[in-house]
């Protein structure tokens, strides 16, 4: 029984009542009946609704057919490469004629059984060498990106690229090969020029679709301290573009002069990752860091692809788990590699226009897919369908403590966010207090540090009326930081 | 919509976090009447100078803290912590539950004294550093510590001197 279930031809729940598969099989008979359809295929369509309402009409034939479905639904599950456990904030949407928000946990693992090897890793370190970065930056940059690239793997990858106007591979992954040529070649790494973070990238994808490695990790990091100007849609293109090839891309960002929301955007749309480092000193263990991750990858290019019911609209998709980042709310959502030994957690935060008729409403159909690394191939999907009773009395059970404890630090961002909107359009006061009150509640979860930025940054406000470049991203970071996992468990 | 019970947001229907001030929402309901007004809590009492004896029922509050000495109950309602301490001039943080009314100053409070934590199992009670110290039932509290306390204990901030008043158990 390959293709949609029965129920999904009439458009109906499965709890659907005799009155609704009625109402939804004249709905989907009166669009694919012979006297009118026009396309073709619809009269074979017409033939499967057809049958689709005699069997679920008969309850002995429902019966029968639930169990069938719910056997081949098992059988499809488990041979799915990922499981998924679905988290919904309430169990039941109210009958109101007003929209409602609603939350719902994805946590995607992998199953059992998977191949278990180290992935081959194919890396490119696309460093801006920028006239900005010259002395202690880049001697640091250059030593961790040697430090890595002593380091490889027989069947690992990796190359350089650095870029200030324009483009050039410094170290090719024949040279990365032979740390001795890498040194040489990166001793030739010299500061000076301007910063196009286009032409970075773009040599850098270059390079990793040159030696992309289908069972293996494919991967950009990206280091800059400076701003792109001009050049911002250039970036976004490449940045989906790498996501749709499977490349991931993290940027770091050094100092305070970086250009954060790019940086956080063309990482979101990879399901890639930011990190701010206010100085340079972390950068090797930082990258190294980053390249421990990639060998203990057993999926990459994980997504999220389906849709939403018309009645429902993604208002943020927060990636909780492993790195805490807001993501694209478009399907589909990339969400970046899957750990081995853990998890992709995502909160999805949607509205739900009025559903004042419905008993059930289908949230969404939505298909876990990834590539399984050392399968070298496309892993077998997930299929998931998320739905949720409609009634009209609200639930009493508080919302589940995971999403809780997740919003409350995600309010805490998009309060840090606010003010930052704020501050830009020049409502100073607004954001100081806005700010003020960030600080009380930061204090208030044991954040003594973030709390003091928050206090300094809102004094700064009411002297001068803008935030820090410094402060700004402190404070952004700082708050997105308090979802890793071993921070909000230690609470 | 629903109504943020600190700061009169509005928000949709199963809103967990206000959007303006972050206040947790989840013990508000969409029903009104039910909703704690802002004037309610920033006076911190419910209705008409309650009797003692019945103020706990006739404020309706579920889970408070009755300030000794007076009449009133502060309630505890919609956040899973609050910051006790007093207000002065120029001080950009500001407790969550300000004392200065109740001669907090007088009575040795500090800025930021302790805190009340609720969590799903038990209210908690954690002294951060206060100058004068926090104690439960005449029993010094070790900083930073979080103590689990219940309806009727008395919790001492210098001086000062409140109630726990919980409903639930």
């Amino acid at each position: 029984m390959p293709g949609q279930s029965y129920y999904a031809l009439l458009g109906v729940p499965r709890s659907a009542s005799v009155e609704e598969l009625r109402r939804g099989y004249r709905e989907a008979a009166l669009e694919l009946h012979p006297d009118t359809n026009r396309r073709p295929g619809d009269t074979e369509r017409f033939l499967e609704v057809q049958q689709a309402y005699e069997t679920l009409i008969d309850p002995d034939r429902r019966a029968a057919y639930d169990v069938e479905l719910a056997e081949e639904e098992a059988r499809l599950a488990s041979r799915s490469s990922f499981r998924c456990h679905v988290l919904q904030s309430r169990k039941n949407l109210l009958q109101l004629d007003e929209p409602q928000v609603h939350y719902i946990l994805f946590e995607i693992s992998p199953a059992t059984g998977l191949p278990d090897v180290r992935p081959p890793v194919n890396l490119t370190i696309v460093i801006d060498r920028s006239t900005s970065m010259r002395g202690q930056r880049l001697d640091l940059v250059r030593s961790a990106a040697l430090s890595i690239i002593s380091n490889l793997e027989p069947g690992d990858s990796a190359s350089v690229v650095a870029f200030s106007d324009r483009a050039e591979v410094f170290v090719s992954p024949d040279q990365a090969r032979d740390p001795s040529v890498a040194r040489a070649r990166l001793s030739l790494l010299q500061a000076g020029g301007g910063t196009e973070i286009a032409q970075g990238i773009e040599a850098g994808l270059g390079e990793l679709k040159h030696n992309f490695s289908r069972d293996g990790v494919n991967q950009m990091i990206l280091l800059t301290d400076g701003r792109t100007y001009g050049d911002e849609d250039a970036c976004r293109a490449l940045a989906n573009h790498a996501a749709g090839m499977g490349i991931a891309i993290n940027c770091v960002g050094i100092g305070s002069e970086w250009g954060d929301n790019l940086m956080d955007e063309i990482a979101g749309k990879t399901g890639g990752n930011v990190v701010f480092l206010d100085s340079p000193h972390a950068i090797s263990d930082l990258l190294q860091g980053i390249f421990d991750t990639l060998t203990h990858v057993v999926a990459s290019r994980v997504r999220i692809e389906g849709s939403v019911s018309v009645a429902v609209d993604v208002r943020s998709v927060f990636r909780l788990e492993p790195e805490p980042m807001p993501l694209g709310d478009a399907l589909p959502f990339f969400l970046g590699h899957l750990p081995r030994d853990g998890a992709i957690r995502l909160l999805v935060e949607a509205v739900v226009q009025p559903v004042s008729d419905l008993k059930e409403l289908v949230l969404g159909q939505f298909t876990v897919n990834g590539d399984i690394l050392g399968q070298g191939s496309e892993a077998t999907g997930l299929p998931l369908q998320v739905s949720i009773p409609v009634t009209l009395d609200p639930d009493p059970t508080p919302p589940p403590e995971d999403i809780v404890s997740a919003l409350s630090f995600i309010s805490l961002y998009r309060m840090q966010e606010k003010a930052r909107i704020e501050a830009g359009l020049g409502e100073a006061l607004q954001a100081a207090r806005r700010l003020e009150n960030l600080a009380t509640q930061l204090l208030a979860t044991g954040e003594r540090d973030l709390a003091k930025a928050a206090l300094s940054e809102a004094d700064r406000l009411n002297h001068t009326r803008k935030l820090s470049t410094e402060g700004e991203k402190m404070l952004k970071y700082g708050t997105r930081a308090l979802l890793l996992p071993a921070k909000s468990s230690a609470r | 919509m629903i109504e943020c019970p600190t700061c009169s947001n509005q928000e949709f229907v199963g809103t967990l976090y206000c959007g303006e001030c972050g206040t947790r929402l989840v013990h508000t309901s969409p029903l009104k009447g039910v909703v704690a007004t802002r004037e309610a809590v920033s006076q911190g009492v419910f209705g008409d100078a309650p009797h003692p004896d019945t103020a706990e029922l006739q404020s309706g509050v579920l889970l408070g803290l009755r300030v000794l000495g007076t009449d009133e109950i502060l309630p505890l309602i919609g956040r899973e912590n609050y910051t006790l301490g007093r207000s002065g001039e120029g001080q950009a943080v500001i407790p969550d539950i300000d004392l200065s009314q109740y001669s907090a100053f007088e009575s040795g409070v500090s800025r930021i004294h302790s805190e009340i934590r609720l969590t799903e199992e038990n209210v908690a009670v954690v002294d951060l550093d206060s100058a004068n110290g926090t104690l439960v039932n005449n029993a010094r509290l070790d900083p930073q510590k979080a103590t689990p306390i219940h309806h009727g204990d008395i919790i001492q901030l210098g001086q000062l001197r409140l109630q726990l008043i919980s409903r639930y158990h």
